[in-house]
């Protein structure tokens, strides 16, 4: 049983020392409100049950005071009574207390005049509510678009983004590290985009394009790849918590359709759907598709398919436990994936409770699960088979009929020659008794089995070889039961010939008003409270403005309701969405976003490092009708993006950390890009899209393995929660509980040993040793050598390099030869499987410059 | 090959797979090479040599028995006579849930008995009646307190330094990062899962945060194989695998001299060097075949409640003997998070792993081990002492409880046969003699001769430090030498 962080925790991480300056004049809204939030509001304003008459969400009310007289006399710090009941630590009860910091904070404000920024409200709803410093934190103010600092035409800004960058490295006396070089860049660009190298074709063609759009060019060319889809589409299944199975019980069972929503990722991605259309489908794809769901066209089943982002949550229902807590979780679940990957905030914690950081009140969830309630309904649940659809279409159906009635003719006609040849069997084996006993067992073995008496039941058990059955015939009669067998086949023939029938994995909601929603008392769902109705954030609505959603949207079949909400979302006026995007994919690209959280942008979340920065990318993303494609090339022709990683010592000594990017960072390849660059490095990658998951199985050691030789890339290997893939998960690949929002970065021996000795390196290394002597023939060590490097490395071997490999070739040869191994390669093949093998271990193949 | 021709002909001549462009490139690349523009200086680099503390260490390996989920203190070390008085009527304190829905204020007095052991005398529960054979050996803190009662919130505290933040180095880090490891053969920290899957917070529980990966414990896996991949295939065994290693740390040390100062290149260059290593010494350290039957039956593997963990307890003991710097126990599926069903849950919980604790001290004792190797057995947090309400008696459990809590530590310099702190009579808050994570986490250090307030990182342009700068002490009152 969890708990999760618990929101009473982290004053220590709201007290941020540089945001109060001893100078500046005291304001109830900046500094004190966010003290009494924490700790006093909860008695005293939260509820309509105010703990001694006292309500302290306003100064005034605070003046005001409760049973006990006023509560702060302004000016007058030590008459105040609540001062002394603060210091005094009665106040609060319980054990968290006021640091002496905080009262002094208290004190210095009353004695100062009890000051507030601004006039206070003559009206307050009921509860804590949002406060304009609240609303004035940084990730809820409307999207703008940033000035671009200016710079002399010398100082290598090649976009905007490089103004912005540059601004703040000359801030601390840095500039932008060098370009890299040309080979360095293409490899970037080929991992950034496709997760792949480039092939030595790929690269001889970029390296003698000389013209200055070469670039440029290739970015455009690598962005049409469908590679490109095959690799971004791993980035949004990470957020989107892609399993292959359901998880929640331990029979985690399977999801056989599940792919169909990976492969709708990868194609969207792949044809550059706008953002904002690609978001729409998810949330709410169904509800631009007319009912009834039956013969769809190919473009209604991709919007339907779509809603499987709404189905990946674990759901435990269908597979031994569809209660009213599980699916309740798979609810929440869902919104956790909805918040943390497109509004970057964690919006779990308002469910007991208004949320004690970020202003999102304990409504506002309810009102926001309102908008996905009438498809996921926990009192009229259905398991994820009911919600299965067909997409056989009438003509299938019909199809199939017919094929069905020719197979139904064929098995009564095979039924009638059954019966023919078991009498025959049967008229055969009574010839072996008497006439007496004849017609006694002919009546017993005639008479249904449940219609017998016991004396025909006994005699049957008397005479067991009278009761031939269609499964001992053959013992009776060989070439009847063959010839029954090809009826079997035939009908089995017949039977194939039925159109498949497939079927998507999708969020619908039934016919039938909508449920009502239900604010659950501190989150529990058997304390239902008021009824809500639905509305987004109303932090994320403009101040004044709360964007709320129709009950029931009488122009289409549906409510309507997810359909709205993901409308407002990607309206562009939305604060969070473009941000929380752009911030994704340059995280993807840099290593870090710039929130160094990215499904985090609240409170307890990092600030931004280049605030200007990210929202001009945001407000250039919408104004590019949220092209996904033109984000990428924006970010990659930059000249920040397009810097050596090499580090100075200038940048170590202001940033070790390249917070401020004067250099490009060098990274890991992540799991899946290391295992495909290895297939590739073997020529083995199958270069084959969509399609259901590869297999995997365990080993002898129980490590979980790709079944078979399979080798098509990484994306499509099964996800199964509770079966990890032991080669990706070493590598630091999500296991699914609910997502990922940011992959970690390991070290390990336990990665080292896997390079080292297992099966799946080793036998890579074979095959990679094997290309060499296919592409530079087997007599000539040298031409090896350099094909090794090439294939691995995209780079023909340094001198030493070379050396050395000759060297390492030569002399482990000759201690093959010295010492045989029984059954093994031979010697000069062995060699070079264990130089390949070293490659492919090597930090040149494991990180990107 | 002949060392007579350039490259530059050599490549001339054979370059039939690679494009001329390609080498072109290499060659002009190389030119730029010859003049570098600038080259950064040295950057810290990090290893694990073992390195000598400031002060003379009374401690000199870590073993934590990290039991999550929050021990109910109550029911185990620290015996509540008032409680036990007044169960069943209601508190009158203010009470912190976090499962409001099944919140009560009915006091549950211990379902267990206490009695007095040792020569000491410790009051200890009856579910613990093999720590009551050890109790002279140690210390039994009963006034432990994160002041938060959520698990991550106090886990990372305990780790980490600071309550609820993630992403900082965990005390194995700090204390490999200070001290290096006795073994160059193993990792220096390394962590022993439980086969029902990681503990809450998954991998963070042993990260290196923003310390180089080198300082990030190793997982054993909970089941045989413990280190996949340990051993090559026959036809690589030995004098072959060397070559190959040999090669492949050339071919990394000259990238690495490409890449001056990168910590990550550093420290997968040397995961190999150790993984080479571990071949031979974790194949040996993991193999508990050689052990006395004598033994194996004071970790209590010859029985099915105990295997498991003793196993683990018994591994652990052999990887300090072998000069492992520390070493960490989890559990998996939060057993002591005893919410329902306490009277089976903690009792089961006990039995599996009380015997396989004491043993593993008095095994350190018997080996001369135990002045030098630090004990720790404790969670993140306590439990209420009211009642967690789920209607019928039997399935009754106690809430979380950071506010007073109890703990032990056995040897490395810790006096033995003592209590230490005191809850409240209720056993609800930390009442006398707070003890915090961070107040443990200083005296620790100081056990292993640092200093918490010295011993630093740098990182972001500041020092860093795991307490943090956090007001905290050194706990002087349980040291064996002041």
């Amino acid at each position: 049983m969890r708990y999760y962080l618990s929101a009473l925790v982290a004053l220590l991480l709201l007290a941020d020392p540089t945001t109060s300056v001893a100078d500046a004049p005291l304001t109830f809204e900046q500094d004190i409100r966010p003290i009494f939030k924490a700790y006093c509001l909860d008695c005293h304003g939260a509820t309509d049950e105010l703990e001694g008459g006292l309500d302290l969400r306003l100064r005034r009310f605070a003046e005001r005071g409760g049973e006990s007289g006023a509560a702060i006399v302004p000016g007058d710090a030590e008459k105040s009574y609540l001062v002394e009941r603060l210091a005094r630590g009665e106040m609060p009860p319980g054990e968290k207390k006021l640091s002496a910091e905080q009262i002094e904070t208290i004190r210095r404000w009353i004695a100062s005049g009890a000051a507030t920024a601004s006039p206070e409200p003559e009206m307050l709803d009921p509860g804590i509510g949002i406060t304009p410093a609240e609303r004035a934190f940084w990730s809820f103010q409307p999207n703008r678009r940033p000035d671009v600092p200016s710079f002399s035409t010398e100082e290598r800004i090649a976009s905007p983004i490089d103004a912005f960058v540059l601004t703040k490295l000359k801030e601390h006396g840095l500039s932008f590290s060098p370009e890299a070089d040309k080979l360095t860049q293409l490899k970037r660009a080929y991992f950034g985009l496709t997760g792949l190298p480039p092939t030595p074709e790929q690269l001889e063609a970029f390296l003698a394009d000389e013209s200055t759009e070469a670039y440029a060019r290739l970015i455009d060319t690598l962005l049409e790849s469908p590679r490109y889809g095959e690799r971004w589409a791993r980035h949004w299944l990470d957020v989107a918590g892609y399993a292959d199975t359901e998880g929640y019980t331990n029979a985690d069972a399977d999801r056989p359709w599940a792919y169909k929503y990976r492969d709708y990722v990868i194609k969207s991605l792949n044809e550059g759907k706008p953002l904002d259309q690609f978001i729409q489908e998810q949330l709410a794809g169904d509800e631009l598709v007319p009912l009834p769901h039956s013969n769809l066209a190919p473009e209604q089943i991709e919007k339907l398919v779509a809603t499987g982002f709404l189905r990946m949550a674990a759901d435990g229902t269908g597979s031994g436990s569809n209660d009213d807590a599980a699916r309740n979780q798979t609810i929440a679940d869902t919104l956790k994936i909805v918040s943390t990957s497109l509004l970057g905030l964690s919006v779990g914690c308002a469910q007991c409770h208004d949320h004690r950081y970020d202003p999102i009140p304990q409504k506002d969830y309810y009102q926001l699960r309102a908008m996905f309630e009438p498809a996921l309904s926990w009192k009229q649940w259905r398991t994820p088979q009911q919600r299965l659809i067909s997409l056989y279409t009438d003509e299938d159906r019909a199809n199939a009929a017919t094929v069905e009635a020719e197979a139904q003719t064929i098995a009564a006609e095979k039924g009638q020659k059954q019966a023919t040849y078991m009498a025959e069997a049967f008229d055969k084996e009574l010839q072996k008794y008497d006439e007496a006993l004849r017609v006694k067992l002919r009546d017993a073995y005639t008479t249904p089995g449940d219609k017998r008496n016991d004396e025909q039941t006994a005699l049957l058990k008397q005479y067991p070889a009278v009761n031939i059955s269609p499964g001992t015939l053959y013992q009776y009669n060989q070439a009847a039961a063959d010839d029954l067998k090809k009826y079997d086949e035939r009908i089995a023939e017949t039977r194939s010939k039925k159109p498949v029938e497939e079927f998507m994995r999708v969020l619908t909601e039934p016919v039938g008003g909508p449920p009502e929603t239900h604010l659950f008392h501190r989150g529990e769902y058997r304390e239902p409270k008021d009824t809500v109705t639905p509305a987004a954030l109303t932090i994320s609505s403009p101040p004044g403005k709360r964007v709320e959603i129709a009950s029931v949207d009488t122009a289409i079949p549906t409510t309507g309701r997810r359909l709205a909400y993901a409308r407002w979302l990607t309206s562009g006026e939305h604060p969070l969405v473009a941000r929380v995007i752009v911030n994704r994919v340059w995280m993807h690209h840099f290593g870090r976003g710039i929130v160094g959280t990215p499904a985090d942008f609240g409170v307890l979340g990092e600030r931004p490092s280049h605030p200007e920065l990210l929202d001009w990318l945001a407000s250039e993303f919408m104004a590019s009708g949220w092209n996904l494609k033109q984000l990428h090339k924006l970010i990659m022709t930059s000249t920040v993006y397009r810097q050596s990683s090499q580090a100075t010592t200038d940048g170590l000594a202001a940033d070790s950390g390249n917070t401020l990017y004067w250099r490009m960072p060098i990274h890991r390849l992540d799991a899946e890009a290391l295992r495909d660059r290895t297939l590739a490095a073997s020529g083995t990658l199958v270069d084959q899209l969509y399609g259901a998951p590869i297999n995997i199985k365990a080993d002898d050691t129980g490590q979980v393995i790709v079944d078979g030789d399979e080798s098509r890339r990484s994306i499509y290997i099964r996800v199964k929660r509770t079966q990890p893939v032991a080669m990706l998960t070493a590598f630091d690949a999500p296991v699914m509980e609910v997502n990922c929002e940011r992959r970690p970065s390991s070290t390990a021996a336990t990665q080292a040993l896997m390079m080292m000795n297992s099966e799946f390196v080793l036998g890579h290394a074979r095959k990679v040793a094997e290309r060499v002597r296919a592409t530079a023939g087997a007599e000539t060590t040298g031409q090896q050598i350099v094909a090794a490097w090439q294939i691995t490395f995209c780079r023909p071997p340094r001198d030493e390099e070379l050396a050395a490999a000759t060297t390492f070739l030569d002399e482990q040869t000759a201690y093959l030869q010295a010492h045989p191994i029984p059954d093994n390669l031979e010697p000069s093949l062995h060699a070079m499987t264990n130089l390949c093998q070293a490659l492919l271990s090597s930090n040149e193949f494991l990180y990107v410059d | 090959m002949s060392t007579a021709n350039t490259r530059r002909e050599f490549l001339a001549q054979n370059a039939m797979g690679v494009g001329s462009m390609a080498l072109a490139w290499l060659l002009q690349e190389e030119d730029l090479l010859a003049n570098p523009a600038k080259i950064p200086q040295a950057q810290p680099t990090f290893d694990m040599q073992p390195k000598s503390p400031p002060h003379p260490p009374q401690a000199e390996a870590m073993i934590s028995l990290f039991m999550h989920g929050g021990p109910a203190h109550m029911d185990l070390l620290d015996p509540k006579p008032e409680l036990t008085k007044y169960s069943g009527t209601e508190y009158a304190e203010d009470v912190q849930f976090s499962f409001v829905n099944r919140a009560s204020k009915t006091l549950f007095g211990s379902p267990w008995r206490f009695q007095q052991h040792g020569e000491c005398g410790t009051e200890v529960s009856e579910l613990l009646p093999h720590f009551a054979n050890i109790v002279d050996d140690a210390c039994v803190i009963r006034s432990m307190h994160t002041g938060h009662n959520g698990h991550e919130v106090s886990i990372r505290y305990w780790h980490g330094g600071i309550p609820a933040v993630l992403g900082r180095p965990t005390l194995g880090s700090w204390l490999t990062y200070a001290l290096g490891s006795e073994s160059q053969d193993l990792p220096a920290y390394m962590v022993l899962t439980d086969p029902g899957g990681h503990p809450v917070d998954g991998v963070n529980n042993w990260t290196n945060g923003w310390m180089p990966p080198l300082f990030q414990g190793t997982v054993l896996r909970p089941n045989e194989p413990r280190i996949l991949n340990l051993q090559p295939p026959q036809h690589l065994k030995g004098e072959l695998q060397r070559q190959n290693l040999a090669f492949l740390a050339r071919l990394n040390q000259s990238h690495l001299d490409r890449h001056p100062g990168e910590n990550d290149l550093e420290a997968r260059i040397a995961s190999y060097e150790l993984a080479a290593r571990m071949q031979t010494a974790a194949t040996e350290a993991l193999d508990i075949s050689s052990e006395t039957e004598a033994t194996l039956r004071l970790y209590g593997i010859d029985q099915p409640e105990t295997k498991e963990y003793g196993t683990r307890c018994l591994i652990a003991r052999r990887l300090v003997e072998r000069g492992v710097r520390f070493v960490q126990l989890f559990l998996g599926g939060q057993p002591w998070d005893n919410h329902s069903s306490i009277k089976t849950g903690l009792a089961a919980v006990c039995k599996r792993t009380d015997q396989p604790a004491a043993a593993l001290v008095q095994d350190l004792k018997q080996r001369g081990m135990l002045d030098s190797t630090l004990v720790h057995w404790g969670g993140e947090i306590g439990r209420l002492p009211v009642t967690e309400n789920h209607g019928a008696a039997e399935a009754q459990g106690r809430d979380h409880n950071g506010q007073g809590f109890s703990t032990w530590l056995a040897g490395g310099g810790v006096k033995g046969g003592m209590t230490y702190g005191e809850t409240d009579e209720f056993g609800h808050r930390a009442a006398v003699n707070k003890v915090t994570p961070n107040d443990l986490q200083a005296t620790l250090l100081h056990l292993f001769g640092l200093e918490h307030e010295q011993l630093s990182f740098r990182y972001n342009g500041r020092e860093q430090h795991l307490t943090d700068g956090r007001e905290c002490r050194i706990v002087r009152e349980i040291l064996s030498k002041a």
